[in-house]
């Protein structure tokens, strides 16, 4: 039904290019997120979707229907503004009602779906007041409730969640999710918050200065991410990039050398400079006979469910990050064996690519 | 320090102060005063004469007249010079072609004076050689000679026009302001919507600009309330009274017929009922407030 394809898309704002020359497929039903750095084109390629922007150059098919040139209302899309964009004049149920009003739907009608959309996000109690006097939450679900009541093939959110309180963001996250499973409807959804993409995403859309650097499930782009820039933006704390060296290890198969440290990478690589790249998950604190290194324990950041602890080394100027058990205790100043976990190393030729 | 600090505040208060008193405080009194005698103007004798000058007023004629004049005036020059303004705004604000220059074409009169204006419509008016005749008669194709301003049933209408031109610049400015603190994603959300250009600004774009209405009006009010310079030099009042507007009346009574008590007696009742006209009008911005602020 409603896939959303989008063939070598490119949006030029005078010099600079906002989006560059993307591909991409998004199925129908597919829950698909855009996460990047602020600034990568983001928002601008949520635009040209939506028809708000028009495309420099490409194609944009929905449902098989070249859309490319056809306005933003007659798309079948669907868009949920970061700042919500409720009208400040209309109540609630006026809002949600908009569109319909434009159609010059019935007003029982009118006054059905938004009370039915209403009981769905659960905001019945609130159709008579104005966003003035609705919580950022409340506001969100107003948009939200705007958006869905037109029945669109494809939904279009921009930062939804970014201006709620860290509380309020999970709850709404969740409330979002279980609207994906209920709605049988394409989404997009932009954000530079990885725990959103990461928790929401069927597929996960990396950018970076408008071109996509990697396009995956949550967990692909966490375990095998393409590029140094994917391993870096996907999972927080970031994984740590130490400077090192592809060098001959036993039966024709490679070591990554880095200070002292010699790791069997278990597979063949051609020699020379490389970064290795590993998980503040997958240090862990060694008995003294297994140890890969030994580290200078900097800071220590008792998370309660975890800590984190900075290590200095001699073999990276910058702090390597491990993710160490509560219950361990490792305190500022001391000096603690460390240990790499095989199964999850990362390289990264000179050009960034995954080796 | 402090001390010295206390004293140039002092001063600096008492300058404005001393002003508003001698300017606005005292010709007031004097009003009030001066409305329950029969001082002529000039002459230092004069007796209180109590209500007298205030039932004088219940049977005036011309007063009457001019209140009536004065309340068409007021619709009017609320009515024209907004509707006009706003249109003008949303026009130059979806940028047509050459809307820079109307925007200083339109905003230009502002810059000129009532006095000014005044006269070049006087020349508009001009029933052998002016503007509005010579292009009637192009058009028609017939001779015309119709004195627009000597005529008791167009000569109010005719500066009522003239005075609409100059506040519609205004208008359109400050409704120009008022458009550009439309947030951009709520057009965007009409856009997404569907909403026809119409349906954008009746449903949306008109009830956002409305602190902006609420300026316009405020501001036509006043000035339409003041509305005595431009008549002045367009008609007096006339002919036969029939442009006469309640300040003009004030004015013919006082400083023509020298009646300055009862002048002052016009002045005092126009007075209460432009107070109540803002008082109600700040009690709707009240409620304006309350919606956007
Ligand atoms: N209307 C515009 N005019 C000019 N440049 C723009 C416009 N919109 C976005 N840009 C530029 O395009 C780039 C991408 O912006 P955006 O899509 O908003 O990024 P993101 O949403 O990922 O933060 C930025 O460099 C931004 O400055
Ligand atoms: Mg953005």
């Amino acid at each position: 039904m409603a896939r959303l394809v989008l063939e070598d898309v490119t949006k030029r704002f005078g010099a600079v290019i906002a989006v560059d020359a993307v591909d991409l497929q998004i199925e129908h039903g597919e829950f698909v997120v855009f996460v990047g750095p602020s600034g990568c084109g983001k928002s601008t390629m949520l635009r040209t979707i939506s028809g708000l922007e028009s495309v420099s150059a490409g194609r944009i098919l929905i449902g098989d229907r070249d859309v490319t040139h056809v306005a933003p209302s007659r798309r079948g899309v669907a868009m949920v503004f970061q700042s919500y964009a409720l009208f400040p004049h209309m109540t609630t149920a006026e809002n949600i009602g908009f569109g319909l009003r434009l159609a010059r739907v019935p007003k029982d009608e009118i006054a059905r779906r938004v009370t039915d959309v209403a009981k769905t996000l659960q905001i019945e109690a609130l159709l008579d007041r104005y966003p003035r006097q609705l919580s950022g939450g409340q506001r969100q679900r107003v948009a939200i409730g705007r958006s869905i009541i037109r029945d669109p093939e494809v939904f279009l959110f921009d930062e939804p969640l970014s201006n709620l309180d860290a509380a309020l963001r999970v709850r709404m996250r969740l409330e979002i999710a279980r609207l994906r499973d209920r709605l049988d409807a394409t989404m997009v959804y932009v954000t530079h918050d990885q725990t959103e993409a990461m928790t929401l995403a069927d597929r996960i859309v990396v950018f970076n200065q408008g071109h996509i650097e990697q396009i995956g499930a949550p967990v692909e782009l966490y375990d095998a991410p393409a590029n140094l820039f994917v391993a870096g933006f996907i999972g927080a704390p970031a994984m740590n990039f130490i400077p090192a060296e592809i060098e001959a290890g036993e039966n024709g198969k490679a070591n990554v050398r880095f200070g002292a440290v010699s790791l069997p990478i278990g597979r063949e690589a051609a020699e020379g400079k490389v970064t290795f790249g590993v998980r503040p998950e997958h240090l862990s604190v060694a008995a003294e006979s297994e140890h890969d290194f030994l580290g200078r324990v900097e800071i220590v950041e008792k998370l309660g469910a975890e800590s984190l602890v900075y290590l200095q080394t001699g073999f990276s100027k910058a702090p390597i990050t491990m993710r160490i058990p509560p219950e361990l205790s490792v305190h500022a100043g001391e000096e603690i064996p460390v240990r790499v976990g095989r199964k999850r190393l990362h390289l990264f030729d000179a050009e960034g690519r995954v080796i | 320090m402090e001390g010295d600090k206390r004293f140039w505040r002092a001063v600096l208060l008492a300058l404005p102060l001393a002003v508003f008193a001698v300017f606005v405080i005292w010709p007031l009194a004097s009003s009030f005063y001066y409305s329950f005698t029969n001082w002529n103007g000039f002459n230092p004798d004069y007796d209180y004469v109590g209500l007298d000058n205030f039932q004088k007023i219940y049977t005036d004629k011309l007063f009457y007249q001019a209140a009536i004049n004065t309340a068409l005036w007021m619709i009017a020059a609320i009515l024209l010079p907004t509707a006009l303004g706003l249109g003008l705004a949303l026009l130059i604000d979806s940028s047509v072609p050459g809307s820079a220059a109307f925007k200083s074409i339109f905003y230009l009169p502002i810059c000129l004076s009532a006095v000014v204006v005044g006269q070049i419509w006087v020349w508009i008016y001009q029933p052998d050689w002016g503007l509005l005749n010579t292009v009637l008669e192009a058009m028609s194709g017939e001779r015309l000679r119709y004195a627009w301003l000597a005529k008791p049933d167009t000569a109010l209408w005719s500066v009522i026009v003239a005075w609409s031109w100059q506040q519609t610049g205004l208008s359109m400015v400050i409704f120009l302001a008022g458009l550009t603190t439309i947030p951009e994603d709520l057009l965007e959300v009409c856009e997404i919507e569907g909403a026809t250009t119409a349906q954008r600004i009746r449903m949306v774009v008109i009830p956002l600009l409305t602190p902006a209405t609420v300026v316009v009006i405020a501001l036509s009010v006043i000035n339409s309330l003041k509305g005595f310079d431009i008549l002045y030099i367009m008609t007096g009042g006339g002919p036969f009274n029939s442009s006469d507007t309640l300040a003009m009346h004030m004015y013919n009574e006082s400083f023509k017929k020298y009646l300055m008590g009862y002048g002052s007696a016009i002045s005092v009742v126009l007075f209460l009922i432009a107070l109540t006209i803002i008082r109600v009008y700040f009690r709707q911005l009240r409620k304006v407030d309350e919606l956007y602020g």
